[in-house]
């Protein structure tokens, strides 16, 4: 999968141009208004929502299906396993010593609508926010430069040491390494040759990045760093931020009165 | 010239790096170096692998010894900054450096944030740094990519982002530490050109480190050779290049017209001095007439003719026709292979590969190159078609099985190397096809002994010079003893006295019967030591025949971007005054030539 370590996808649509804090804020009182509730039905209303949001956000179908595919075996075993584990109230048939309850599986979807909707919360963030922007809004809020820059280039190095993985596995194997044979510790024993010919290759390519970070002219004394793109809030991100904190306000309100935190009925 | 005008001035350098094994000592590398370049001249490196060229360009922004540590000697001052008394990222506006691997160079994921990163550090206005962005991916010609991501560029791509990056914070000096031996022909045509814009638009002193004598040639006012650790010489590149035995002595190529020059000179006592095409072209066509050479440019060098000729030069096998060797070793038929559903890699290649024989495959980068080799010995499976090796289909069989007959040399030496010893490093391969006791430890010395590494048996081999570990990669392969070897690109980065002495073991390897496969963008190298070339163009075969007839119709490869060595250029250009138009090497131009005049 190409995109699955920079999953950002560039659209004209409107979450791009929310300012990346506006969207770190959303992403947390998304999260935790999913934790205060536990309403089925109020989980399955937030995940559409959600979905809605994304959609009109302009990510394509396909990023969807990516998530949908990787929740897919979450959405199935949690229900199982929550029926199995956790009978409650009456019981809709027995099986051995496994009691399949209506209440428990109604607990169990709704463990897993939360859990898609928070996993599309953080996708929304990070489908319309590309990295420059991530870092620069952590930098912002206060984490310093270095740390953010670290965080981009670690991002990025992702898919270079896997393609080192994978061009370092073939020319061992080209010299008839076999990584098939043996026993499980056989097996770690063979992929030595790989991973010390990564490790030397690795560290190679960490002095050859010190030396072009330090050619930027990273880290002069006494300069401040200047950005080419800073980020401004816009009077949509003041509005847009107003509205989360009044969402965060009434979901604790609501939380506090006890208003959809039980599994079917309106309040506990 | 004047210390108090010059840009550079670099007095009585010495360098040693710190020890890279915990027994070592402090490792030598400059051993006393002085040099003033004046502010606007573009001034060329030479010199063999390890040598210190690199070092030497650390040394001109601080890097040596501010981040190397070491011990450092001399004072090296730019601009009016001495390197001691000011840190790197101060000098970083002084002096600028692009580096030879564009990969590590970026931090950024697009192009725009890249270029933008060394003024932002600099803490220059967004306004301005908004101009030096337009200005300088203008002066590379990337001024469309900006929103791109610079890791799905091309190499030749890469290397013009890289610097853009550097132009961008407006330094005084500009640094290429061999910004073209990774690229392909594209890639060193697209970043040579832009060095050419750079020296006619802007005024920057240029200091270019490379190994490519034409280009050095073109470019330079003055050409800095050296060896064990000092400059030996320091002129123009006329002179530099009339030395053509003080050089090859040194390890280091010159342009094949300079090399022409001094082959008359020697043999026919003349008094030539080629450095650039035109030289000889206009020397060469003078002294020949054009009305006489017509009587005997008709009988326009045949096959047989040529052949007799070039019996007796040093690339004698090159041109024994395919069809008189053995039967195929390799066979493809009808070949596609797909690594996503909208990358094909191979579009229906089908070729044998003859029982002995030399073959180049060449090609731009993604032209499928690598893919077909790796079919080869089974790393790739066909995704449509059949790859028969020595009988057997690749389908079915392991790589590990395959490495007995089909030897693999990956292009960058440290993707294999791992061991703690040079012996131990040869012993792996033959080891892992069940050698052992004295029939292995047999096979390894006499792999040490072929590529001269007896000296560096225990030592290891991660701490070793490129070019070294460059050997030792093909030597763990050679104690294999495969029937097959595929070498891809193997003399990158190599020195001209190491490509030399590497292309001859490999020459030797042919001679001894082993069939090889050379993936190479160097034509130089495919004219001089393959028998046939194999030119891909997107996962196609464009042709495949023996080296001479692929040259000969050269301009099927035009819009390869593949270009022809120089001599081969210089003979097409002067069939009207009866050159052959399918000379591949210096000695073949210089027999002809005087066999022509002669009549």
């Amino acid at each position: 999968m190409s995109f699955m370590f920079d999953l950002y996808v560039e659209r004209p649509g409107w979450a791009h141009r929310v300012d990346p804090r506006v969207k770190i804020l959303f992403v947390l009182v998304g999260v935790i208004s999913m934790i205060l509730f536990s309403n089925l039905f109020f989980m399955l209303a937030a995940l559409i929502t959600i979905q809605l949001l994304i959609g009109s956000a302009g990510v394509p179908r396909d990023r969807f299906a990516w998530v949908w595919k990787t929740m897919l075996s979450i959405n199935f075993l949690i229900p199982l396993l929550w029926t199995i584990f956790y009978p409650e109230g009456d019981i809709l048939f027995q099986f051995w010593i496994l009691k399949f309850t209506p209440l428990a599986l109604v607990r169990g979807l709704g463990v897993v609508a939360r859990l898609d909707s928070i996993a599309f919360i953080c996708f929304l963030w990070l489908f319309t926010t590309d990295q420059t922007s991530i870092v620069r809004s952590l930098v912002k809020i206060g984490m310093p430069f270095e740390w953010g820059l670290v965080l981009a280039i670690s991002l990025r190095y992702v898919p270079t040491f896997y393609g080192l993985y994978v061009v370092v596995s073939e020319a061992q194997q080209a010299r008839a390494l076999d990584l098939t044979k043996g026993n499980f510790f056989q097996k770690l024993k063979s992929y030595m040759p790989i991973l010390v010919a990564m490790i030397i290759s690795a560290l190679r390519t960490a002095d050859k990045l010190a030396r072009a970070l330090e050619s930027r002219a990273l880290g002069v004394e006494g300069v401040e760093r200047t950005y080419l793109h800073d980020i401004r809030f816009s009077r949509q991100d003041y509005v847009f931020s107003a509205v989360l904190l009044f969402i965060f306000c009434v979901a604790i309100v609501l939380h506090v009165l006890g208003v959809f935190t039980h599994p079917l009925y309106l309040i506990s | 010239m004047s210390g108090e005008l010059a840009e550079i001035s670099i007095r009585d350098l010495h360098y040693s790096y710190p020890p890279l094994t915990a027994q070592g000592g402090p490792v030598s590398v400059l051993r006393g170096i002085d040099l003033e370049v004046e502010r606007g001249e573009f001034v060329s490196i030479m010199g063999p692998t390890g040598v210190g060229k690199t070092t030497l360009c650390l040394a001109l922004n601080g890097i040596v010894p501010q981040s190397m540590g070491g011990i450092f000697g001399g004072d090296v001052i730019v601009g009016g900054l001495n390197t001691k008394e000011h840190p790197v990222s101060k000098l970083a506006s002084k002096v600028g450096i692009v580096f030879q691997d564009p990969e590590s160079q970026f931090f950024n994921m697009t192009v725009e944030n890249e270029v933008a990163f060394g003024p932002e550090s600099l803490g220059i206005a967004p306004a301005e740094i908004r101009e030096r962005l337009a200005w300088a991916l203008d002066v590379v010609g990337m001024s469309d990519f900006r929103d791109r991501s610079p890791f799905h560029l091309s190499g030749g791509q890469k290397q013009r982002v890289a610097i853009a990056s550097i132009l961008a914070m407006k330094p005084d000096i500009l640094v290429l530490d061999e910004p073209t031996s990774g690229l392909d022909p594209i890639g060193k045509f697209e970043v040579f050109r832009v060095v050419q814009e750079l020296k006619r638009r802007e005024q920057i002193t240029i200091i270019m480190v490379e190994q490519e004598a034409e280009k050095i040639a073109e470019f330079s006012d003055r050409v800095v050779v050296m060896h064990e650790g000092k400059i030996v010489m320091v002129d123009g590149p006329s002179v530099i290049f009339s030395q053509v035995d003080l050089m090859h002595e040194i390890g280091l190529g010159v342009t094949q017209v300079s090399d022409l020059a001094a082959r008359f000179n020697a043999r026919s006592g003349t008094n030539y001095t080629f450095t650039l095409f035109e030289d000889a072209y206009d020397t060469l066509s003078q002294n020949t007439d054009r009305r006489t050479a017509t009587d005997f440019s008709h009988p326009a060098i045949d096959g047989a003719t040529c052949e007799r000729k070039s019996a007796s030069l040093e690339s004698s096998n090159l041109q024994s026709p395919i069809s008189n060797l053995p039967p195929p070793v390799i066979q493809v038929r009808d070949l596609w292979y797909q690594y996503t559903d909208d990358i094909v890699a191979l579009r229906g290649v089908s070729l044998d590969v003859k029982d002995g024989d030399f073959v180049a495959v060449i090609g731009q980068n993604g032209s499928g190159k690598t893919t077909l080799v790796k079919h080869f010995n089974g790393l790739h499976k066909p995704t449509k078609g059949q790859v028969i090796v020595d009988g057997r289909d690749v389908s079915d069989l392991p790589v590990g099985e395959l490495a007995r007959t089909v030897g693999y040399v990956f292009q960058n030496p440290d993707y294999q190397i791992f061991c703690a010893t040079t012996r131990e490093e040869i012993a792996f391969g033959p080891r892992n096809l069940g050698l052992e006791g004295d029939e292995l430890e047999e096979r390894v010395e006499e792999a040490l002994a072929y590529f001269g590494l007896t000296e560096y048996a225990d030592s290891p081999p991660a701490v070793l010079g490129f070019g070294t570990r460059r050997k030792i990669s093909v030597a763990a392969v050679y104690s294999m003893r495969p029937r097959v070897f595929v070498l891809d690109e193997p003399t990158t980065g190599l020195d001209w006295k190491s490509t030399m002495d590497l292309m001859r073991v490999i020459r030797a390897m042919n001679e001894m019967g082993h069939t090889i496969i050379l993936v190479t963008h160097d034509m130089k190298l495919v004219c001089e030591f393959a028998r046939s070339s194999l030119v891909l163009r997107d996962g196609q075969v464009l042709t495949y025949d023996d080296t001479r007839t692929v040259f000969k119709h050269s301009e099927i490869l035009k819009d390869t971007q593949i270009e022809p060595p120089q001599i081969t250029k210089l003979a097409k250009r002067m069939v009207p005054f009866g050159m052959s138009d399918d000379v591949l090497t210096v000695d073949e131009f210089h027999t002809v030539y005087v066999g022509r005049r002669r009549g």
